[in-house]
């Protein structure tokens, strides 16, 4: 089974003769004897997911990493953080996925309105499945529980990826104050409601 | 004389007048006590360096005092030589021991495909050689990993190459397929097989700067 490393800005893939796939031109190094191939957009589901992904806006491109050794990966300096899932669900903004392993599966959601006003897209990745996802960041990521009775509010901009069974409200707080510029410079908020772990980074994007 | 790493993106080094430390111009954070700058109208590489594109404009740090350097927020990593050679792109460099000598080398040791290497990663035909016994401070997006090498053979992205230490082989291979000529390959057509027995500093970005 390939185990998935980070070490501050580098992941370290190792593989046993089996494969990961990670975000497209990524590694920095390997050792070993690996092959790069492209997987295309990495979705399991074909021309359905292929289409979801062209409309909302979506866009992931993986390779293959496969054979014996160890893979660097590494993208702009940004932080990494590998998240363990066990028959979970991770959703998550596609530019922030560094590799997978195998066993978790991708797939495209529909993330509603959100997407209009942060400029991400209609859509989001979700991850299922058991198995290492490795997540980047500008900055160190931050984990925010959120419990029920206990909702969390982050920066659209700042929204990583979310873990368990929330409920995600865009909140608005345009009133006349933004007409006239004189706002606080934070128009739209996430709002999670539930069970779950929310991912944010340091950084506004 | 060692350079003393303030945080990852900070050295401070200490010059007296036997050991005056040549820096990238401007790179000088602060300074204590009585050090003058003076630049260097040669660039790193010496006189030979003149139009080969290889050059940084540097500074001689003199006197007796510490100084801080440290550029555009660019993490700072501390290679140590002794009596070896490191091999590095002149505008990697930071600092360095005045003492340590330093060498403009055409990238000829593999010929054409050498050539084609440097031209294909944007790095130019030249290279700057720093050999002798000091601290050599390099400049890296991300900050630099090192891989040592022992006879083995490892691939590097041209782009995340920062430099190595030793005897190295560095020979570009490109496995341009179908998919790449259409858009859809790997994103890794191009790569550096290193081998040999030396240590290779890889950063954790394919940025350049």
């Amino acid at each position: 089974m390939a185990v998935l490393t980070a070490s501050k800005r580098v992941l370290h893939a190792d593989l046993e003769g089996d494969s990961v796939r990670a975000a497209s031109g990524s590694m920095v190094s390997y050792t070993g004897k690996v092959d790069f191939k492209s997987a295309g957009m990495g979705a399991t589901g074909g021309f359905r997911a292929a289409l979801k992904r062209g409309v909302g806006g979506e866009s992931l491109s993986l390779m293959t990493c496969a054979g014996v050794g160890r893979v660097y990966l590494a993208q702009d300096a940004m932080d990494v953080t590998v998240v363990e899932l066990t028959n979970d669900r991770l959703m998550i903004e596609s530019e922030h996925i560094l590799a997978v392993t195998d066993g978790l599966q991708l797939d495209v959601q529909f993330a509603g309105l959100r997407g209009m006003h942060t400029g991400q897209g209609l859509a989001t990745t979700s991850v299922t499945g058991t198995g290492q996802c490795a997540i980047i960041s500008e900055g160190p990521l931050i984990a925010l529980a959120v419990t029920p009775g206990q909702p969390l509010v982050v920066d659209p901009d700042a929204y990583v990826a979310g873990t368990g069974q929330t409920q995600m409200t865009l909140v608005s707080g345009v009133s006349w104050r933004s007409m006239v510029g004189e706002d606080g410079g934070e128009p739209y908020s996430l709002r999670f409601e539930g069970q779950g772990i929310v991912y944010i980074q340091p950084a506004e994007r | 004389m060692a350079f003393e790493v303030v945080n990852k993106k900070v050295v401070r080094a200490q010059v007296s007048q036997q050991s005056p430390v040549l820096a990238r111009r401007g790179a000088m954070l602060g300074y204590t006590g009585q050090v003058t700058f003076r630049p260097l109208s040669r660039s790193a590489g010496g006189g030979g360096a003149y139009g080969t594109g290889e050059s940084a404009s540097m500074m001689a740090s003199e006197g007796s005092g510490s100084v801080l350097y440290g550029h555009k927020g660019l993490y700072v990593s501390v290679i140590e030589l002794t009596g070896d050679s490191l091999t590095v792109e002149a505008d990697r460099l930071l600092a360095y021991d005045a003492n340590l000598q330093t060498s403009v080398e055409m990238i000829v040791q593999g010929g054409v495909r050498a050539a084609v290497r440097g031209v294909a990663t944007g790095q130019g035909m030249y290279t700057t050689r720093i050999s002798g016994h000091g601290s050599v401070a390099v400049l890296s997006h991300g900050g630099t990993f090192p891989l040592q090498l022992t006879g083995e053979t490892v691939g590097v992205d041209p782009q995340a190459y920062v430099g190595h230490v030793g005897a190295l082989n560095i020979d570009l291979k490109a496995s341009v397929g179908m998919r790449d000529l259409v858009g859809r390959g790997a994103g890794e057509a191009f790569q550096l097989h290193v081998s040999g027995h030396g240590t290779v500093y890889v950063q954790a970005s394919e940025k350049r700067f």
